[in-house]
């Protein structure tokens, strides 16, 4: 479903992506680990399309090149992005903000638009999945929220988009045992057969809770190991020192059960 | 430079006081040269009200209303139905019974500049609203200024006289347009005398048409424990200035001033506010903001006088600006002078352009680059909006701005 082929981004002189590869297929979740700095999040930027980088390589959702793409034709195309640091929009509620989100990419597929009455009830369920009250929706976008309440924003934004591909950009940062069990419980009920998601992270914490099918250490810009949901267990142990300042070919050896690449 | 007056002979009020300059702290940002094509004089009497056409161009706040058309009362777009308590009258009846409230105004008026002297000198009609003590007005009482300039004066003249009883409460919404396409405007004063324990919103919607130059002042006096809450909207014109001074002289009292500008063109968007606290323990705050496209400008000149004794004095101030276009400005100025002990005086000004950061998480949404600025501009400006209690103003300053927000 979404192929990166030898993806570079720069900012400016500063080479951040240094030809990354990467293959999701339907219904899969893959999560992407690596120290700071490696370019985790300028890899998810690049999937939603954040102006401001020199970017080469390929990057195709369902065959369509998205690295022509627009960041709101990309949504229309199914990408969905929850941000590492959710933007505060005062003045802007959450439930016509939603909404605008919806109708937009309806509109964009060439779908029709949703009432605010039908809205309500699209809205109401995707809070039940991630715990809301129902005053949450009047507020301000992110405005004056928690790090917890903007996380959960970051789901609930998710479940009313009904994305092809959640790219989920450190969604564990910042939050405590209960915040991260009830995020985690709604990105797991929102998995489905033809929903992909990349899940990027710190630490393993997350992986607990959301168990991925693959796991990809990115290093320096590039994919450096990749592997099942043990390949996390032993980054929890080992952290990434196997894997930063040293010639990859000379790696140490790992028992890394049914690793494939 | 000068405007000139029709009636040149009444220009004795002139006398000693000039008109302002680029020198004057409060003018410097006017259009002085535009200012000098203004002409004042009597207003001329018998311009038919109902060929004026109202519809969309003010909000319909049901309650009584009271038209003022090129300086005159319209007595065919006006309803003088009032509820108990309430007493609606123009100011030329007033003036003509003698009512002392009229007298004390006019008498009373403070002459800060020669647009205040030119004010006094051709107002002879307006709005007079007086409520008795202990009254609580449901209904918003609606007073609609209507400029059309004519062969004999460009500008109008008219005023508006509020009066709240002790304990009386009410809400006013103000809205000043204006007709045609020819140059000229409307000079139009507001005195303000809320009694002790009163509370009001007074609305003011600014929307003349892009020809045409709008000069207001308001003048507010509170006696104790009182609450007054202002909400300026200056939108239209080519220079809407809405000046508002404020004198706390009753112990515990608050005045909440918010607004908003929203410039584009040429315009110039021009607020002059001053707050002065004469009596302790009361509390301001002025909230204003402003949104700047193309080359149009804005400004905002605050001040908070806090008078010797006017201890436990809490006074607040912020301007925020979005500049939506290279070219726009904004010239913001904090005048702070503080007399007294124990006060508590915050200020903080901002301007800024719209983040780029939000438009992308925005679009990352799916949102368009034009819906999601449009949506950051409404955002923006929501914040002042909805801090008007009626529903009717809110929603036509809301398509007024180009969106149908629900």
């Amino acid at each position: 479903m979404l192929h990166v082929e030898n993806l570079t981004a720069a900012i400016g002189d500063k080479q951040i992506l240094k030809g990354l590869d990467l293959d999701v297929g339907a219904g899969e979740v893959h999560a992407i680990m690596g120290p700071n700095g490696s370019g985790k999040s300028t890899f998810a930027h690049t999937l939603a399309g954040r102006d401001g980088y020199d970017i080469g390589g390929i990057v195709t959702l369902d065959g369509a090149d998205l690295l022509d793409m627009s960041p709101e034709a990309r949504a229309a195309a199914g990408i969905f992005m929850g941000f590492q640091y959710p933007v505060e929009i005062p003045g802007v509620n959450n439930m016509y903000f939603l909404r605008t989100a919806l109708n937009s990419v309806r509109r964009a597929r060439g779908e029709t638009e949703i009432g605010a009455r039908d809205f309500l009830a699209v809205a109401k369920e995707a809070m039940q999945l991630v715990e809301m009250k129902q005053d949450f929706l009047d507020r301000a976008v992110n405005a004056g929220f928690s790090g917890g309440e903007k996380k959960r924003n970051e789901i609930l934004q998710m479940a009313v988009m009904q994305p092809r591909l959640a790219v989920l950009d450190e969604t564990d940062s910042g939050l405590d045992i209960d915040a991260l069990r009830i995020i985690a419980g709604g990105v797991n009920a929102l998995r489905g057969p033809e929903r992909s998601m990349i899940v990027i992270t710190h630490y393993q914490r997350l992986l607990d809770y959301i168990k991925p099918d693959f796991v990809h250490v990115l290093v320096d810009g590039r994919i450096v190991e990749s592997g099942d949901h043990t390949l996390a267990l032993h980054l929890e142990d080992h952290g990434y020192a196997d894997f930063v300042n040293t010639d990859l070919n000379d790696a140490p050896e790992r028992p890394l059960a049914g690793a494939s690449s | 430079m000068s405007p000139t007056a029709a009636a040149s002979g009444e220009l004795e009020v002139l006398d000693g006081i000039g008109f302002p300059t680029k020198r004057d702290e409060a003018w410097r940002y006017a259009p002085h040269r535009r200012l000098g094509q203004l002409t004042f004089g009597p207003n001329a009497d018998g311009l038919v009200g109902e060929s004026v056409e109202l519809g969309q161009r003010i909000p319909d706040v049901g309650g009584p209303r009271i038209v003022v058309v090129n300086g005159v009362v319209s007595p065919e777009l006006s309803t003088f139905d009032a509820e108990g308590g309430l007493h609606l009258s123009t100011l030329a009846d007033a003036a003509d019974s003698g009512a002392a409230t009229v007298r004390g105004h006019r008498d009373g008026a403070t002459i800060v500049d020669a647009y205040a002297a030119l004010n006094v000198a051709y107002a002879t009609d307006g709005a007079v609203i007086r409520i008795d003590d202990g009254a609580q007005i449901e209904a918003p009482i609606h007073v609609v200024d209507v400029a059309v300039p004519g062969s004999l004066t460009n500008t109008s003249t008219s005023a508006v006289v509020i009066r709240l009883g002790a304990g009386s409460s009410a809400t006013i919404v103000e809205t000043r347009i204006g007709i045609g396409t020819s140059f000229g405007g409307s000079n139009v004063h507001t005195s303000i005398v809320l009694g002790d324990d009163a509370a009001l919103e007074h609305i003011l919607i600014q929307d003349l048409p892009a020809q045409q130059v709008h000069l207001s002042r308001v003048e507010i006096t509170q006696g104790e424990r009182c609450t007054m809450r202002t909400r300026s909207f200056n939108l239209g014109g080519s220079y809407g200035r809405l000046a508002y001074t404020v004198e706390l002289t009753g112990a515990d009292a608050i005045a909440d001033l918010s607004g908003l500008f929203f410039g584009a063109g040429e315009q110039i968007l021009d607020q002059q506010i001053t707050v002065v606290h004469s009596a302790k323990d009361c509390t301001s705050r002025q909230s204003f903001r402003g949104l700047l496209d193309d080359a149009s400008s804005g400004v905002f000149n605050g001040g908070i006088d806090v008078c010797p004794g006017a201890d436990g004095t809490d006074a607040e101030q912020s301007n925020d600006n979005l500049l939506l276009s290279n070219r726009a400005e904004v010239n913001t100025q904090p005048r702070l002078e503080i007399l007294a002990d124990e006060v508590a005086c915050k200020h903080g000004a901002t301007v800024g352009q719209l983040d780029d950061t939000a438009l992308y998480y925005l679009r990352s949404r799916g949102i368009n680059a034009e819906d999601a600025r449009r949506l950051l501009i409404n955002g923006f400006a929501d914040q002042i909006v909805d801090d008007v209690s009626v529903d009717a103003v809110r929603t036509w300053i809301t398509r007024r701005l180009g969106h149908d927000h629900d």
